[in-house]
């Protein structure tokens, strides 16, 4: 069985051409569809590279592809990551248009640029939107005693109506604080006690109080959640999170061949998170604290600039995008600790839907419903149903609500115009690279066999060389400038000379006097900024 | 049959005979120091400083003539592939040893730091030689577990000794990083131009140095006033700009430091300079987090660096200040307070406010992290010299211990050398193994008194036990019984920090024998306030055991059988009753 699947692998990595790779599917891709995929979009030919950087604690392959033309490792690199949430599995799929889109489409972006894609780092719990029982997990297969009560996952989520669903479980009961929206009676919400409401139930996920410690579903069936368990403000001792940050093979395996990628200028991650439909707010206390904790202020310049060609570019409008990270998550890593220029969007949302007077439901799920009935969505609810649960025996309990994955995910059918603007919108973020350019070459003999050279060096792009939290980065180059002459020829300039930062449209102009006669070469450059040369005649 | 019989006879005269003479010699010649091993099954000499190779053959012979008490493991490997060594000495015929609580000692996370792993050596040697010999030793070998770790960073521990290195050098381990950030890596370190293993000072003539040579001692450089001519200028560290950018010695071994990787409150390297990739992302650190998370009995710990005469505790950082809260503060002044009455010459500081900030830091990791009560010393004070304090660096200081001391070991005097680049210049001054490691007269001393602080850290880990089991006849066959746990020692058996993120898991206080109805942890006993678990009643969770205090459990039980009572606490060891 493992030969034959193996050999389909492989057939399709031979097979390798750029129509190949359109799978018509309804939907999101399992895990070995994703495979496959990419190995279809990394078969020989191809300008994409497939590496398995490590295997998961569920024995899942976190897959790399690199892609790029020439010397790759020296040309300005955008990285784009997936399935940071395990829920999010739009966040993958969008990953696998992009480099079917890149390879197949835009193999002309590779002129100047290398891509990096890791479509997927959580597989452990991406797996359970295929598996029998589904529900938006997080966590992958490690053993966590979540709740620090010195028994392991013993407390998870139960299928008690046995749909296949881990929706809600609601409880009759006098001290309960949620009661039945008056704008749609399916949806709870919580009674506003200092206005005289009165809650009509409790309110919990769909589980049994197996540790009979009065919690229910607190002691999850599934490990580390990856976009938890990052260094940045890494949330320790919490649930999903671990006993320290980047205890997990896959969160390890993916820094550890990233801070080898010297080239990457910039991030952009499918997450929940979103600050391309609006930039991180600046501010200017949490930005001068020694632990930074705000996007420092040229940043948030570069942030609203991009920001800016995002919305041009998608045309969904942004409806409560207020999640602008979360503790321990990787986009924000890649800004405060990498020194990247970082990027997150969850790539859709529920949209706003609008009465007749114009006015949206405040509450979330009530606008969910609403919108997916007006989308013609009846699949979307598991009604409220009674069951006999023996954790409250005498008792009125219900399992019903939302199903799982549809608030985050939209329908198959809409994937094909979200990853087509998306597409097009992280290629013209990664032609906004940095661009070194010498300009303005002189030459001047001064008496006998002494020549001034002098050269302006440029950054022809609307980016900076350097954002302003990757000047404080040791994980960042500065550029060189490297002149072929021995330092015994070079009367005034340097042999190699180390220049911190060109703003945008910056010049800083380079000046030799340099004994002899021939060629000198002039290179400048750092990875993740490109090289100019230059060859100049004595 | 008979040959070979005959000559195990022979063999086994011979070894009484030579054992017999060894003692008889012993007797004759020498009498017992006290606080010290008379005769010791393992010879050490505690004045000098051991290779790894050495170290290697000491562990062995340890763990070879103790078999009882002493074994060695490798917890890893090293970013080189050497071993990283960890002794475990406790009394393994008492107990087992993940039953016990457990000390942690290591030393060398900071290469050029190289006593702690002599230090820790010796607790490991004068715990197992002295057991059997001190009845103090003898229960605390019988009671707790320790584990010693000499160097966990064996690559740049020999490379500190046997490569050319000044005082301060290296301080990361062996691994190589683009230091002057032009992309190259480890292509400017030090060049010991004077071939004498050593890092020592270039000097220059020059007619506008600052600085003449003293006449009174012409080993020491002294600064003109601000009016006056010089005939010296300071060139720095011996070296070469071997990478042509104009700076010397810019890109050596590192930079990184071992002692800003540990995951609690990590930050990167523009917070906290030195800083790695991510927590652990130090091969050498990973190995003993690996192993610390796998030994919870490990209720204490210490950590030896150089330089100053410190007892350090944490925070490492002002922003870490709630992690250490009043109840654990007072359990740290106790057993560090009484540290600076035995070891002269040290005082008990509190890193962030009284050193320097150091976010990452290792004895924060093992208390913020695991709420282990973790100390790091900061071994060797210029107090040792004279007993006078005259402050660190001090020159004269130092060059009159070379004077009257070690006369002329610790000083390399001026030497004339070409230097390509700079031209004539002079070369001199204190050796790597001056200023921050003690000298050989000094060091058998302070690893005797830092060890004692060690052994008084462990000792007051929890010790459980249960003191008193009172019956109350209920009537139609019930009884409750009553039990008091007690714990004899300083240490609570969850740390204020366990007890904030659970870290530990509780302890538990079990009934084995008895048909139990339902069980009590008894809040107040003279009132009769008390808690019922429900679930599982017939073991009983404590969330701490706090130290020379006592918890109370109650059960109603049915029937007249027998019992016994089980306490199990992963800090605090185990302890039982029998009816």
């Amino acid at each position: 069985m493992k030969k034959i699947y193996l050999s389909l692998v492989m057939g399709a990595g031979i097979l390798f051409s750029p129509h190949i790779s359109s799978f018509a599917q309804g939907d999101y891709p399992t895990l070995s569809q994703i495979d496959q995929r990419l190995k279809a979009i990394s078969g020989s030919g191809s300008p994409a590279k497939l590496i398995s950087l490590v295997k998961t604690e569920g024995g899942k392959d976190i897959w790399a592809l690199k892609v790029g033309t020439g010397d790759m490792d020296n040309k300005p690199a955008l990285a784009l990551v997936g399935g940071v949430e395990g829920f999010h599995v739009l966040g993958v799929e969008m990953s696998l248009r992009f480099a079917e889109n890149l390879v197949k489409e835009n193999a002309s972006a590779l002129e100047k640029n290398t891509f990096y894609i890791f479509p997927n780092m959580s597989p452990d719990a991406y797996a359970q939107y295929h598996a029998s029982l589904k529900y938006e997990r997080r966590g992958n297969a490690a053993k966590v005693d979540q709740d620090r009560d010195g028994r392991v996952n013993e407390d998870g989520y139960e299928d008690l109506n046995k749909d296949g669903f881990i929706t809600m479980m609601r409880v009759e009961s006098p001290v309960g604080e949620y009661a039945a929206s008056e704008d749609d009676d399916r949806i709870m919400v919580k009674a506003d006690r200092s206005k005289g409401q009165k809650g009509k139930y409790m309110l919990f996920p769909e589980s049994r109080d197996n540790d009979k410690d009065g919690k229910f579903g607190e002691d999850l069936l599934e490990g580390i959640a990856f976009n938890k368990s990052l260094p940045y403000k890494f949330p320790a001792f919490q649930p999903l999170a671990g006993e320290f940050a980047v205890s997990q093979p896959e969160g390890r395996a993916l820094l550890d061949y990233l801070f080898d990628q010297w080239n990457i200028f910039a991030f952009v991650t499918f997450s929940p998170a979103n600050n391309l439909s609006s930039p991180m707010k600046h501010n200017s206390a949490d930005a001068k604290k020694r632990i930074v904790t705000s996007m420092l202020e040229n940043d948030v310049a570069l942030n609203a600039m991009v920001s800016g060609l995002y919305n041009d570019g998608v045309t969904q409008k942004a409806f409560n995008q207020t999640n602008q990270g979360t503790d321990g998550d990787f986009f924000q890593w890649a800004y405060f600790h990498f020194g990247r220029l970082s990027f997150s969007t969850p790539g859709w949302w529920i949209p706003e839907v609008k009465n007749e007077e114009g006015k949206s439901n405040a509450n979330m799920d009530v606008n969910f419903m609403t919108w997916a009935t007006a989308e013609g969505q009846s699949d979307v609810f598991v009604p409220w149903t009674a069951i006999q649960h023996p954790d409250f025996p005498n008792q009125k309990v219900e399992i019903g609500g939302i199903k799982p994955f549809v608030r985050v995910n939209p329908p198959f059918a809409k994937v094909d115009e979200i990853a087509a603007e998306h597409n097009a919108f992280i290629l013209k973020l990664a032609e906004m690279r940095p661009n070194l350019e010498f300009h303005n070459v002189q030459t001047e003999k001064l008496a006998g066999n002494l020549t001034r050279i002098s050269v302006d060096l440029v950054n022809n792009s609307t980016l900076p060389s350097h954002s302003e939290m990757g000047l404080k980065s040791r994980w960042l180059r500065k550029i060189r400038v490297d002149i072929n002459k021995d330092a015994k020829d070079l009367l005034a300039g340097d042999k190699m000379k180390l220049i911190e930062k060109l703003e945008s449209y910056e010049k800083t102009t380079l000046t030799w006097i340099v004994k002899g006669s021939g060629n000198v070469d002039i290179k400048a450059g750092a990875p993740h900024v490109g090289y100019a040369s230059l060859n100049v005649k004595l | 049959m008979k040959f070979i019989n005959c000559i195990y006879t022979a063999a086994l005269g011979a070894a009484l005979t030579l054992a017999a003479t060894s003692a008889s010699n012993a007797q004759d010649k020498y009498f017992r120091a006290i606080g010290t091993p008379h005769t010791p099954k393992v010879q050490v000499s505690w004045n000098r400083y051991h290779t790894n190779l050495a170290l290697e053959e000491i562990m062995r012979d340890m763990a070879k003539k103790h078999p009882n008490l002493v074994k060695m493991e490798s917890i890893g490997k090293s970013f080189l592939g050497n071993d990283i060594w960890v002794l475990t000495v406790t009394d393994f015929k008492t107990g087992k040893p993940e039953d016990k609580p457990a000390m942690w000692i290591d030393g060398n996370i900071h290469s050029n730091e190289i006593q702690g792993t002599e230090f820790t050596l010796y607790t490991a040697w004068y715990l197992s030689e002295m057991f059997g010999d001190l009845d103090f030793i003898t229960e605390l070998l019988q009671d707790k577990v320790f584990y010693i770790a000499p160097t966990i960073n064996p690559d740049a521990h020999d490379y500190f000794i046997k490569e050319p290195n000044n005082q301060n050098s290296p301080r990361s381990g062996m691994m190589i990083f683009d230091n002057d950030g032009d992309g190259e890596y480890g292509e400017d370190p030090f060049d010991d131009l004077d071939n004498n293993g050593h890092i020592t000072m270039m000097i220059r003539k020059s007619p506008t140095g600052r600085y003449v040579k003293d006449p009174m001692d012409p080993r020491k450089l002294t600064m003109v006033a601000p009016e006056q001519k010089g005939e010296y200028e300071m060139l720095g560290y011996e070296g070469l700009d071997r990478d042509g950018d104009g700076v010397v010695n810019d890109d050596g071994i590192g930079f990184y430091d071992p002692n800003r990787d540990w995951g609690w409150n990590w930050q990167p390297d523009y917070v906290q300079r030195g800083a790695l990739r991510y927590p652990f992302s130090v091969p050498e650190n990973r190995a003993v987090m690996e192993f610390v998370m796998k030994h919870p009995n490990i209720a204490g710990a210490q950590s030896y660096h150089n330089y100053g005469g410190m007892i350090l505790r944490g925070p490492g950082a002002q922003e870490d200040i709630d992690t250490y809260n009043a109840s654990d503060v007072r359990i740290y002044d106790a057993i560090a307070k009484k540290g600076e009455e035995f070891m002269p010459g040290y005082r008990y500081l509190v890193v962030y406010k009284d050193l320097y900030s150091v976010f990452g830091g290792q004895l924060d990791w093992f208390y913020g992290g695991r709420g282990i009560f973790t100390y790091s010393n900061e071994l060797m004070t210029s107090y040792l010299y004279f007993h006078k304090e005259a402050g660190r660096n001090n020159q004269d200081e130092q060059l009159k211990v070379d004077s009257y001391l070690t006369f002329g070991d610790a000083f390399v005097n001026w030497k004339e050398f070409d230097h390509p680049q700079f031209g004539k210049i002079e070369i001199g001054g204190f050796k790597k193994n001056f200023g921050r490691l003690h000298p050989g007269f000094l060091m058998e001393q302070d690893a005797h008194r830092n060890s004692a602080f060690t052994i008084y850290h462990a000792y007051h880990t929890p010790k459980l036990s249960v003191m008193d089991v009172r019956e109350v006849d209920l009537g139609s066959g019930l009884k409750e019984v009553t039990a008091t746990i007690y714990n004899e020692r300083l240490m609570p058996t969850h740390s204020s920090q366990d007890l904030k993120y659970k870290i530990e898991k509780p302890d538990y206080i079990s009934i084995v024998g008895a048909k139990v109805v339902t069980g009590f942890v008894v809040e107040n006993q003279d009132f009769n306030k008390v808690t019922e678990q429900k679930v599982n009643p017939e073991k009983i969770a404590i969330d701490n055991i706090p130290g020379m205090d006592a918890v109370k459990v109650r059960w109603i039980v049915s029937g007249n059988s027998n019992y016994s009572i089980h306490v199990e606490s992963a800090k605090g060891g185990k302890a039982s009753w029998k009816k």
